[in-house]
């Protein structure tokens, strides 16, 4: 029973992993959005399969939240908002694509390593998944910084935390629900904060290229026009 | 003596099936483009007729492009006597060894894009260079993904591992294993030059990297050749089904449990032949300087692969 327990969340784990390194192969956002829907199905499903085993049943109620805020609602929102905003692809990352997947290779390897005491000492069926968690919010820091477009930023960010709420599920089995639910709320406002940001980002510089706030540097003014002018920008 | 006999059967079933398998792919690709297609059996017509045809050599052309043929064949041939096919272990004792295996595959493939290199035509050259960049990316991620299977069974004999996985039927849906079949899956689409990395059905110059070096091949020459690749196909598509689900392969010489091998062995290598049609029949092929990435992500599969069989142990 424990072994097919262990089994199953090492399968979901690698799953999530491989879905995260759709991001630095693939190009256009509509596919990065794709690939966390994925993730986010597999990492609810996880959660599911460890309240089972673990005779958790509040597990369900978090599986059942996690896949309507991060499986439905917030793909929802990231493709309307990539059609309003029209940008399709990812074309000229910082880190170009091989490196890209090689780098990944090699954070997975770190989080071994980083996570090794951790595994060595516990003696959870759900171990084996713990590195390849760790990797997931390797990946996702990754992302956020190689990548110029701010909206493949946001899924970046948007990865790193199911990597995050991952570990957390194969680590701890899970936080109480009350925590789950605050942590819920502030991925939802986070994420609203940034689309927030993205449109004005958009409407500034009719791009979502980071690069694009180099241009943002201050501008001598005299001190009578700062006083009417105050919070511009 | 059985034993040298059910190996001669053996090499003769890859030499007679691997034909069909090539039609049956090329048929469903058709039904699947909604084209009727050749029936399953014409592979067998056109290597009667390249057979029976007259061999063109260029005049400038060395020995090595008039051997490279029965290399290729050979060496294919000899890797057919080497797998596990029906029945494990490999009945005779030369060693079925997975590094021997692999290395006699890309010994063909050498031959092949020195040939190209030999008549001097810019096609061949061109096509020989290209397969070379992918062999080359491609050679990191079959010994690692080899290396992942190895390490389980704690061997390298394909037996062995054959053995070994069907006496822990759980580590079928270990994450390691999967990871490794997704990373050699996509390393036998590069060597055997399916579509997102070569396509195989045209002649059309910019998009060609096998057909561009056998483009100077004809007569019998081409008809080893053509064939040698089917079964090249055929036997990474059986490694594939054994390694990673060997069920139904026989363990002994019992008449019924090898009729279940060999069923189950046709069986697993059409599904797989069915995935191939359906995924050349989905995906549009790669433009070259994107396939160097294709191949990177399976090298990360297979490093990933490896590194989490490490960890089970």
């Amino acid at each position: 029973m424990d072994s097919l327990f262990s089994q199953l969340t090492a399968l979901g784990s690698s799953l999530a992993l491989v879905c995260s390194f759709m991001l630095l192969w693939r190009r256009s956002l509509d596919s990065f959005a794709s690939a966390f829907t994925i993730q986010s199905i597999v990492v609810s499903a996880v959660t599911a399969v460890v309240g089972y085993f673990g005779n958790d049943s509040d597990l369900y109620y978090v599986a059942g939240l996690f896949l309507l805020l991060k499986a439905v609602l917030i793909p929802y929102v990231l493709r309307r908002t990539r059609r309003r905003i029209g940008a399709l692809r990812e074309d000229t990352p910082y880190v170009n694509t091989a490196t890209s997947l090689l780098i990944g290779g090699l954070l997975v390897l770190l989080s071994y390593v980083v996570t090794r005491p951790l595994v060595v000492l516990s003696d959870l069926p759900t171990r084996s998944g713990i590195p390849l968690a760790m990797g997931i919010v390797f990946i996702g820091l990754f992302v956020i910084i190689s990548r110029k477009k701010a909206l493949t930023q946001i899924i970046g960010f948007l990865v790193l935390e199911n990597g995050i709420a991952l570990l957390a599920i194969l680590g701890t089995y899970g936080i109480p629900l009350i925590v789950e639910l605050g942590v819920f709320l502030d991925v939802l406002m986070g994420f609203w904060v940034m689309q927030v940001f993205l449109y004005q980002i958009d409407q500034t510089f009719d791009s979502i290229d980071v690069e694009q706030l180099n241009m943002l540097t201050e501008v001598t003014i005299r001190p009578a026009d700062r006083v009417s002018g105050g919070g511009g920008a | 003596m059985t034993d040298y006999l059910l190996q001669l059967i053996n090499v003769a079933l890859v030499l007679a099936v691997s034909p069909a398998l090539v039609g049956l792919i090329r048929w469903l690709k058709a039904r699947m483009q909604n084209r009727r297609g050749a029936p399953i059996w014409q592979p067998y017509f056109e290597l009667r007729k390249l057979f029976g045809k007259e061999v063109v050599v260029s005049d400038t052309a060395s020995w090595v492009f008039r051997a490279t043929p029965y290399i290729v064949f050979a060496s294919t041939l000899a890797v057919a006597l080497l797998v596990p096919l029906v029945r494990i272990p490999v009945p005779v004792a030369l060693g079925s060894d997975l590094i021997v295996v692999v290395y006699l595959l890309l010994l063909g493939t050498f031959f092949l894009a020195l040939a190209g290199l030999d008549t001097g035509s810019p096609f061949g050259g061109m096509g020989s260079s290209r397969e070379m960049t992918v062999a080359a990316l491609a050679e990191p991620t079959i010994a690692l993904a080899i290396f992942s299977l190895a390490v389980g069974a704690g061997s390298t004999d394909l037996g062995r591992i054959v053995a070994e996985t069907l006496n822990a039927p759980t580590t079928v849906a270990a994450p390691g294993h999967l990871l490794g079949f997704a990373a050699l899956f996509i390393v036998m689409l590069a060597e055997t030059g399916r579509l997102p990395v070569d396509n195989p059905s045209t002649h059309l110059e910019l998009t060609m990297i096998h057909e561009a070096m056998i483009l100077e091949y004809s007569g019998r020459y081409l008809a080893l050749i053509e064939w040698a690749s089917g079964m090249k196909l055929f036997i990474f598509l059986s490694l594939l089904a054994n390694l990673y689900v060997p069920w139904g392969i026989a363990t002994s010489n019992d008449p019924a449990g090898l009729a279940v091998g060999l069923l189950a062995l046709l069986g697993k290598v059409v599904v797989l032949g069915c995935a191939i049609a359906a995924l050349e029949t989905r995906l549009a092929k790669l433009r070259l300087f994107r396939v160097p990435e294709l191949l990177s992500v399976s090298f990360v599969l297979a490093l990933l692969a490896v590194t989490s069989s490490f960890v089970v142990r």
